[in-house]
């Protein structure tokens, strides 16, 4: 296990924290968790790329960084009126 | 270890580090808007990251896109913070702007 992958393992049990405060916490505290947790599996994606050499990774990560945006700033109009 | 690979660990730890200080602040803090500043704090710990990778790997096709990846975290980071705490405020206070627009002609 290379040190890519041991910091790869250790920011996802790092999602289980966010992973508590957007099960518990009320609505608008778990879109902040939300978006905390899209910024650490993004930075998984590509440490797990780095780690193993595979390249799919990376492509992942730069797919899934706009698309977090995308959702954060939906469920941001959302909760403004209707949730 | 080349220089290379001591530059890439150093940034590799401190950009953990700097991921692991926003899910511990987001755990720590209790009021939302508090919470949502630790989002930019983790887009810099995958920046820091990113450019691990880079001085590890150079400008190769991982390279590259980590750097891309990180720049967008970082730069999407404030703009999502600032459009949710504005929804935030507009649930929470109706529509304020427009208050603040009447208080200031009366």
């Amino acid at each position: 296990m290379n040190e890519w992958e041991i910091a790869a393992s250790v920011l996802g049990f790092a999602l289980i924290p966010c992973g508590v405060v957007a099960l518990l916490a009320p609505p608008r505290h778990g879109l902040a968790s939300l978006q905390v947790a899209s910024v650490l599996l993004s930075t998984i994606l590509m440490l797990l790329s780095e780690g193993f050499h595979r390249q799919p990774f990376i492509d992942l990560a730069v797919v899934f960084a706009p698309m977090s945006l995308v959702g954060g700033l939906t469920f941001a109009r959302l909760m403004e009126r209707h949730l | 270890m080349s220089w290379r690979e001591i530059v890439a660990l150093v940034l590799l730890i401190a950009g953990g580090i700097l991921e692991l200080f926003a899910v511990l602040g987001l755990c720590v803090m209790r009021d939302v808007y508090d919470r949502l500043h630790y989002v930019g704090v983790a887009g810099f710990g995958a920046l820091l990251i990113a450019v691990a990778i880079v001085f590890r790997e150079s400008f190769s096709l991982i390279g590259d896109k980590a750097l891309l990846v990180g720049t967008v975290l970082v730069v999407t980071g404030p703009v999502m913070v600032q459009t949710t705490a504005r929804s935030f405020l507009e649930r929470e206070h109706g529509e304020w702007e427009a208050q603040i627009d009447r208080s200031q002609r009366s």
